[in-house]
């Protein structure tokens, strides 16, 4: 397949606008800018284009969600905060690419109504973050972004947002409260984002590659776009594959290709010479699967009838050598550091996981553990929490314990006995230390 | 109105209704930790999942609007059954379970729950050891709030309360996930002038008022609905106490005035209402003070009165309207002696009301407003001063606590110079100038009515006996009048005077003595409902 996303990637100064209008950049949204709002959401809808952020919710869906006649602001956001384990292709399009980025911030921004944007992107990213902000200013000496954009009355602000080192803020409701300079508690829903969002006002978050997708829809058209993958599957996707695989990295394939293709043709298989043992099919809070699964496609639909998600498209390979133990308790450890503390099954089944798997892999285990692990999972998903994160770690972990059941046996067959529990000492504080008494 | 079905049972309920007060309009429990009906919904605490039919997931009744037709399972659900099993699990997986060491035992949600609705049956399959939080075990956050951080169900109700609220924003959470906790913002003392409501909405012994804590077990606590003597506002209480003593105020539903708060100067006042000084009613003779007993003393005291040619009285702004009512009858009508009730604005105090607007104080004194009512002269420092001035051949001074300057030297010299009778519960400096003296009881027991400065009328009940040979003020008064021979004024309970109130007063036309306590909530759990 072509290059859509990615094409880029190894070419000289890509970053650079020139370069990019040299490519056929900002055509698109000129191309949306010369039609009415609506018509550019019809597009989308029309290419069927589901948002790449995790969930796979129909872009265009989203977008007629806001409310027409809302006489205050809207807000567009782009999520920027890339933090799930195993993904790493946001990145990779703003390091590549950030003015197509844009241009796909400012399509979606026109067909909304907003006339301000917020890229809110992961703290860490230090250097993507300049290069965005290099990127705007390209973009607003060009007339591409600010007032009156290209004489059409339209304005639009695209302003930057650095996150404060939290996976949960890559979540959409907290990445608003945390955008609104709040706590990243995520919150409830309803109402959505789309009628209540930042600062109270209807709001649309999408991941980058969404967005980045926007340009090549505008300038190709739907029709195109949704010839590429399978029905209500389309577009190109970027996979990136992490593990033991001979080449891992970002790959660009259309939806539909089977996760053989991605891990044996495309990544070089598994890495010295080994057997695939599983693989997170998208990113760490999809449910795994086994070897006998790696003929499942890739797409949205299909992974989802496999019991687990394509989520981010990020696929973590494990080779033979890997005990599926030790990788519940790395997940656990993830999702307990991450979970924002608020609902009760996240903040402490996640913490509970985490005290049970690190007993078994230190060779404590017990009998009931891994019946205990799918209650606390069972528990701590399906609509039990505030946000999707109980069953970002819920589902995963249950779905090691079901289909590595035997290696969780074994680690309890080699257990040495509990050592007995140690009684919380509560310390005495004879003076308070801050009241002097 | 939405009209639904909960549990079997039909109930229509205003638009908006949440499940739970939906339910608990059909007689039906649904539990809750996090939810508080003055507090935003934030469905953090997930025990109160609900069954709606048609939906394929249980739905928080806290965050879930009643709409019409809709059919809620609650105790009837076998999958609401385990999904709250499960989340009290989770909850107690990392609670300390020291009920027989926490303050809150007795008015715990989470006990109160685990007790009731699960029957006190738990299996959890834990074998890890607790995750505590050393050093924050107890540890003071201000002045009055004392935090024991492992207890902490994490419901954010005390972090919404200084939010929305007290508007300090003095709490706040700390850290994440299960090693999250509560601090002051910046580590500052948490001394926010409402800070024991903080305790209040903790539904578990996580934070614990320190003037209570350890003094009296909950459930030996005995409840008397009366009103905060603290200022013109006159924020609704409950009067806990036993055996006689006083132990705290807590708050009282009223959405009108402090929907279910309490300023913390108002509700450190309580232990104030245990000082009884003045305990026997005494006469000051040539060799000092002689006892005598109390129909002596109306005997006596009567005399004394009539023989005084000019009479001038210093009522007060903590009396009762009936007090009121009675001393205005007495000394100024019948007797046509002078009769004024001093005015001062005291420290300034605000309240939130239930719809969460700033009520704020417009005097020191809870009963200013019924003074004003009664048509009796308010006087000010100044006025109060002029009026000790001139002559009188008998003074009255029904409290001196009613102004500060009552216990200037210049006050005690002012009174010195004629016989003075003074009725009163603490030392006053007065009382060294006072001919009579007489033990007066507290607002504990005390009933009668107030008007709040938003001009509502309310009732404090009794809630203690008064000690030694202490008496209502009303009845002090009632006693002289009939010893003066006006047997017509001497009633044997306020509610008489109310009635004449009612009949005489128009700002009273038409109020009922039977339904001024305000709504009774007796159940406990209502009690935590409300604060
Ligand atoms: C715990 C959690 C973390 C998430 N992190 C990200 C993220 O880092 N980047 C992202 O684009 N979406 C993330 N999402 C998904 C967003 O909530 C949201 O669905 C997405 O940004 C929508 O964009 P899309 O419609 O373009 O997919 C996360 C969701 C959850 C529950
Ligand atoms: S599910 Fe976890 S991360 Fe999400 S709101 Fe609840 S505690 Fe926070
Ligand atoms: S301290 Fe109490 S009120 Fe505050 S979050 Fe913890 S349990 Fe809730
Ligand atoms: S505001 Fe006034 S009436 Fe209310 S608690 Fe405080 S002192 Fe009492
Ligand atoms: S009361 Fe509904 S979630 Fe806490």
């Amino acid at each position: 397949m072509e290059s859509v996303l990615l094409r880029a990637r190894g070419v000289a100064n890509s970053r650079d606008i020139t370069t990019y209008l040299q490519a056929g950049g900002w055509e698109g949204f000129k191309k949306a800018l010369s039609m009415p709002p609506e018509a550019v959401t019809q597009e989308v809808i029309d290419s069927e284009l589901r948002g790449r952020g995790g969930a796979g919710f129909p872009t265009g869906r989203k977008w007629s969600f806001v409310p027409k006649d809302h006489p205050g602001p809207k807000y567009l956001i782009c999520n920027a905060d890339e933090s799930e384990p195993g993904t790493f292709k946001d990145r990779e399009i703003i390091e590549y690419d950030p003015q197509m980025v844009l241009e796909g911030i400012a399509i979606a921004s026109y067909a909304i109504g907003a006339h301000t944007a917020y890229i809110y992107i992961r703290g860490e990213f230090f250097r993507w973050a300049k290069i965005l902000e290099e990127a705007i200013a390209q973009a607003r000496a060009h007339g591409f972004l600010g007032k009156d954009i290209l004489n059409t009355g339209y304005d639009l602000d695209v302003w930057v947002h650095r996150g404060a080192g939290a996976y949960i803020c890559g979540e959409e409701t907290a990445l608003i409260e945390s955008l609104e300079g709040k706590r990243g508690f995520p919150r409830l829903k309803p109402p959505f984002p789309a009628v209540v969002g930042v600062f109270g006002k209807p709001t649309v978050v999408n991941n980058v590659e969404t967005l980045a997708c926007l340009p090549h829809i505008m300038t190709r058209g739907a029709r195109w776009f949704a010839s590429i993958g399978r029905p209500r599957n389309t577009g190109p996707k970027l996979f990136c594959v992490s593990g033991h695989v001979n080449r891992p990295g970002v790959y660009e394939l259309p939806l539909g290709v089977t996760f053989r293709e991605i891990i044996f043709e495309h990544a070089g298989g598994i890495r010295n010479g080994r057997k695939l043992k599983a693989f997170f099919p998208g990113g760490s809070s999809a449910p795994v699967l086994t070897a006998d699964e790696v003929d499942v496609v890739a797409d949205f639909d299909s992974c989802a009838a496999a019991g687990t998600m394509l989520g981010s498209g990020a696929v973590i390979v494990m080779d033979d050598t890997v005990d599926m133990v030790e990788v519940g308790r790395n997940l656990a450890h993830f999702y307990a550091h991450e979970s924002c503390g608020q609902c009760t099954p996240c903040r402490e089944g996640s913490d509970w996981c985490l005290d049970i798997l690190n007993r078994l892999v230190q060779g404590y285990g017990h009998p009931s553990d891994p019946d205990q692990l799918l209650r606390i999972c069972r528990f701590a998903s399906q609509g039990m929490t505030i946000c999707p994160l109980g069953d970002a770690f819920s589902l995963p972990i249950s779905s090691l314990v079901s289909k590595f059941r035997n290696e969780f046996a074994a680690a309890i067959a080699r257990a040495k006995p509990i050592p007995p529990k140690k009684l919380p000492v509560m310390p005495w504080v004879g003076k308070d230390v801050r009241f002097g008494g | 109105m939405p009209k639904l079905t909960i549990d079997g049972r039909e109930v229509e309920v205003p638009q908006g209704t949440n499940l739970i007060e939906a339910a608990r309009l059909a007689g039906v429990e649904v539990p809750y930790f996090c939810y508080h009906p003055y507090l935003t919904v934030v469905g953090q605490c997930r025990i109160c999942m609900v069954e709606i039919e048609g939906q394929p997931r249980l739905a928080i009744a806290c965050a879930t609007a009643a709409a019409d037709g809709m059919v809620v399972k609650s105790a009837t659900s076998q999958r609401v059954k385990e999904a709250r099993e499960a989340v009290m699990e989770f909850l107690l997986a990392n609670h300390p379970l020291d009920c027989p060491v926490c303050d809150q035992a007795g008015e715990c949600l989470l006990q109160d729950h685990a007790m009731s609705e699960q029957g006190g049956n738990f299996a959890s399959g834990m074998l890890e050891t607790r995750r505590t939080f050393p050093g924050l075990e107890r540890r003071l956050l201000g002045p009055h709030v004392i935090q024991n951080q492992n207890r902490c169900i994490h419901c954010s109700r005390c972090i919404r309360f200084t939010q929305e609220i007290s508007e300090t924003w003095a709490l706040t959470y700390k850290n994440r996930g299960n090693n999250a906790y509560i601090d002051t913002f910046d580590g500052r003392p948490f001394d926010d002038p409402f800070s024991a409501c903080a305790a209040d909405v903790c539904p578990v012994g996580a934070l614990t008022v320190r003037e209570f804590r350890f003094r009296k077990r909950a459930w030996k606590l005995s409840s008397t609905p009366s009103v905060c003597p603290g200022c013109s506002i006159g924020c609704n209480i409950w009067i806990d106490h036993h055996e006689r003593i006083v132990y705290r105020f807590t708050p009282r539903e009223n959405p009108e005035i402090n929907a279910t708060w309490l300023c913390d100067y108002g509700r450190f006042l309580s232990e104030s209402l245990n000082q009884q000084d003045v305990v026997h009613p005494k006469r000051r003779l040539k060799e000092g003070w002689q006892k005598l007993p109390w129909a002596e003393v109306f005997r006596a005291l009567a005399l004394d009165v009539k023989a005084a040619k000019t009479l001038r009285v210093v009522a007060s702004g903590y009396m009762s309207n009936e007090e009121l009512y009675l001393a205005r009858e007495l000394f100024a009508r019948r007797l046509q002696g002078e009769l004024v009730v001093p005015v001062f604005m005291g420290e300034p105090r605000k309240m939130k009301n239930g719809r969460r607007q700033w009520l704020y104080s417009q005097s020191a004194l809870p009963n200013l407003e019924g003074a004003k009512r009664l048509g009796i002269r308010t006087v000010d420092e100044e006025g109060l001063a002029r009026f000790l001035y001139g002559a009188a051949d008998l003074t009255v001074v029904l409290d001196p606590q009613a102004h500060p300057f009552l216990a200037t030297p210049e006050a005690v010299q002012l009174v010195k110079v004629s016989p003075t009778v003074v009725a009163a519960r603490v030392d006053a400096p007065l009382l060294e100038a006072a001919t009579w003296v007489l033990p007066a009881a507290s607002l504990a027991a005390n009933e009668g009515t107030w008007v709040s400065s938003t001009g509502k009328v309310q009732r404090f009940a009794v809630a203690v006996a008064p000690p030694g040979e202490a008496r209502p003020l009303w009845q002090i008064l009632a006693l002289l009048a009939r010893a003066l021979g006006f047997a017509d004024l001497a009633v044997t309970t306020p509610s008489q005077v109310f009635q004449w109130l009612v009949e005489s007063e128009q700002s009273f036309a038409g109020l009922d003595w039977n339904t001024l306590l305000g709504a009774e909530q007796t159940s406990y759990r209502e009690r935590q409902h409300v604060g």
